[in-house]
């Protein structure tokens, strides 16, 4: 391990294995462990899309292509050894997936990592589409609207006395996985290739004048990600034991974007803080309310507008103050902002619900009109709730404004103290 | 004998209907320091880029150390031993200067595209990166980015990412363009440094540095070499004198 991490490095992967493992002993519900095992998931899935946008710049719209052909491929796998299987066997099909989205790399980014820029990323969208097609064209292979299903749980011994049946032995599976693959890619940011991948994406002109193909970093960068994608679609494929043609389409794509931008494309762990956020999001608000793509939405418009280098530009910003010992004085400030934002917060999704409520006739019957917001029962159709949601939206945004505007003064005055510090 | 290090014979460029380089011989000798001057829009930024192939040629010949290397791609042709300087800073904004140079000698240290070998493990690759950053003077900012660097800073790491490769012939397009008189004298002591032993080809305006570093000279014209001689022999050269340095005032700085 010492090939990849100095000690602080080791510990602080090492703690974090520790939380991935000791998780389900906090948060045993069903629910909690099918939203782990999604995180796990998806981390994996958005560290490989990094792997194009941040670390090679390439922004793909179709990655859920290889993750999408690792999850098909591994359910027929896992169909085709049936019975004859072991868990053994079924613990190192992801590998399988793998090889599939590495496989579809080889013959997909050939392609699509002839031009960088614009033209690959409307290059990716094209094959993208084409895929996605095909698995409606082909219902043999991609089961059509329905998909196809499997079942994890084969043969008759066990693993160290694992046999995958019950979910949390899977989420042990996933976190195994996740960690490997986030190890892997990790390790691969710090060789030869990984770094001339940081220097097309900087200068591609310049990388040809060093004696780089720029070509070849894009397609090798590119099937190398094809290869985690399908490990994630493999696991996704064990853990879900159905796959559908959802998995590969440009919702998928668009999603793994999402969530790998908002984490924040220029550091390593961005898209692990995205993967969690999104899926959480997906998972616990999508649980509550059918308007979470519309939250989502705002979410994602007020990271790009608020925080372009995702959050975990955010937090790298905040050790930079800390270190400077400047974070103390940002705290009261921080604690005040919070005050607004959560008014402002409170009046929109009354305001999203009833709206949506009302529209689409969520959550209520023919003819009914109340809804429940927020463990309250409001009624759609006097005016006291539609003032009340009113009012508060407004009220958040005056608040915002004026609280903000101080929390931005306090918040420049610290970072020319930063920067004044440095050079 | 040896073939030279660059031939160039019946070199032609044309961008659409205009000529640009209209039939440019010339020979570079190994181990010599080579200026090219001229005035502005002569062609020689576009020599450059056809020497190196950021532009396809329309006709005629290019010989590497006696290799035809037309149609080659440009890291192809830095892999036969030919690294070049921009007129406009070249480089990877987002990386250290030591990651700058360590990509720049990654692949003539023969790591390819490996994504099996440890980058810090590379003993060779940071040795070399180091020494090239001591030879530019850029080892206290050694982990800036390159992208903050001041422009005299920003120079010196486009001429140390020219040469980490140890490329045996070196291409700079105007490396003192910009400076002011005492970082082009910092900067002709480090080009003369480590172009030591190498083939140097340079574009350059300035003729303090033109006549100071350079064994021989040659004029570009509206895309054709009017003269080639000893730098002492180009300002005596009658064509020369009417057609570039009769303008007065260039002349007039050269004898600084």
């Amino acid at each position: 391990m010492s090939f990849v991490f100095s000690r602080g490095r080791l510990l602080l992967w090492g703690a974090c294995l520790a939380l991935a493992v000791a998780l389900p002993l906090v948060l045993k519900s069903g629910f909690m462990l099918s939203l782990l095992c999604q995180i796990g998931i998806m981390v994996v899935f958005a560290l490989s899309y990094n792997m194009l946008l941040g670390q090679t710049g390439l922004l793909s719209f179709g990655h859920a292509v290889y993750y999408g052909m690792g999850a098909f491929i591994t359910m027929h796998t896992l169909n085709m050894i049936g019975k004859d299987g072991s868990p053994l066997v079924v613990a190192l099909l992801p590998l399988v997936g793998g090889l599939a989205g590495l496989a579809a790399g080889v013959v997909l980014g050939w392609v699509t990592t002839k031009k960088a820029g614009t033209t690959f990323a409307m290059i990716s969208l094209g094959i993208g589409e084409l895929v996605a097609a095909c698995a409606l064209m082909f219902p043999g292979f991609f089961g059509g609207e329905g998909g196809i299903s499997g079942n994890r749980v084969v043969g008759k011994g066990n693993l160290l006395g694992f046999t995958w049946g019950p979910q949390v032995e899977m989420y042990g599976l996933i976190v195994a996985w996740a960690f490997v693959a986030t190890v892997a890619m990790f390790a691969l940011t710090q060789t030869p290739l990984g770094r001339m991948a940081n220097a097309v994406r900087d200068n591609p002109e310049r990388a040809e004048f060093v004696g780089y193909d720029t070509q070849r970093v894009r397609y090798l960068m590119l099937i190398l990600s094809g290869f985690f994608a399908g490990i994630a679609g493999g696991l996704t494929a064990l853990n879900y034991e159905i796959v559908t043609a959802e998995t590969l389409n440009a919702h998928t794509s668009g999603v793994v974007l999402l969530m790998t931008f908002v984490g924040g494309i220029g550091f390593f762990y961005g898209p692990i803080i995205g993967a969690i956020l999104v899926s959480v999001m997906q998972i616990v608000i999508g649980g509550m309310t059918h308007a979470w793509l519309l939250y989502f939405g705002l979410f994602f418009l007020f990271m790009v507008l608020m925080a372009p280098g995702g959050i975990a530009s955010v937090i790298a910003m905040q050790r930079n103050l800390w270190q400077a010992g400047l974070f103390g004085r940002m705290v009261p400030h921080y604690l005040a902002a919070t005050v607004p934002i959560l008014v402002l917060m409170a009046g929109l999704v009354g305001l999203i619900e009833m709206s949506y409520a009302l529209l689409a006739g969520e959550g209520v019957g023919a003819g009914d009109t109340a809804t429940r917001v927020m463990g309250m029962q409001l009624q759609l159709a006097s005016m006291e709730p539609w003032a009340i949601a009113l009012a508060t939206t407004a009220a958040g945004v005056a608040l915002t404004r004026w609280i903000g505007g101080r929390t931005g003064v306090a918040w420049n005055s610290a970072l020319s103290t930063l920067h004044g510090d440095k050079s | 004998m040896t073939a030279p290090a660059i031939r160039m014979s019946g070199l032609r460029k044309n961008f659409g209907v205009s000529e640009i380089i209209r039939g440019v011989d010339l020979d570079i000798h190994r181990g010599e320091r080579h200026a090219i001057i001229g005035p502005n829009g002569a062609g020689k930024s576009t020599l450059f880029h056809l020497i190196s192939a950021r532009l396809p040629v329309t006709s005629g010949v290019i010989e590497l150390k006696g290799e035809n290397v037309i149609g080659l791609k440009p890291f192809e042709i830095n892999r036969k031993g030919l690294s070049r300087s921009f007129q406009i800073t070249n480089i990877f904004h987002n990386l250290s200067v030591f990651e700058n140079l360590r990509c720049a000698v990654l692949w003539s240290l023969g790591y390819r595209y490996s994504f099996w070998h440890r980058l810090a493990g590379l003993k060779d690759a940071r040795l070399r990166a180091d020494a090239v950053m001591e030879d530019i003077g850029l080892t206290s900012r050694r982990d800036t980015p390159a992208g903050i660097l001041s422009y005299a800073e920003q120079r010196a790491l486009e001429i140390g990412i020219t040469i980490a490769s140890g490329a045996d012939v070196i291409l700079l397009d105007e490396p003192t363009a910009g400076m002011s008189r005492s970082e082009t004298d910092d900067a002709v002591a480090l080009i003369r440094r480590v172009t030591e032993g190498k083939t140097l080809v340079m574009v350059e305006h300035d003729m303090g540095v033109v006549f100071g570093l350079a064994d021989r000279v040659s004029v570009l014209v509206y895309g054709q070499i009017i003269a080639t001689d000893a730098p002492a022999a180009i300002r005596c050269n009658a064509a020369v004198q009417e057609a570039y340095l009769g303008t007065g005032t260039h002349a007039g700085h050269g004898h600084e």
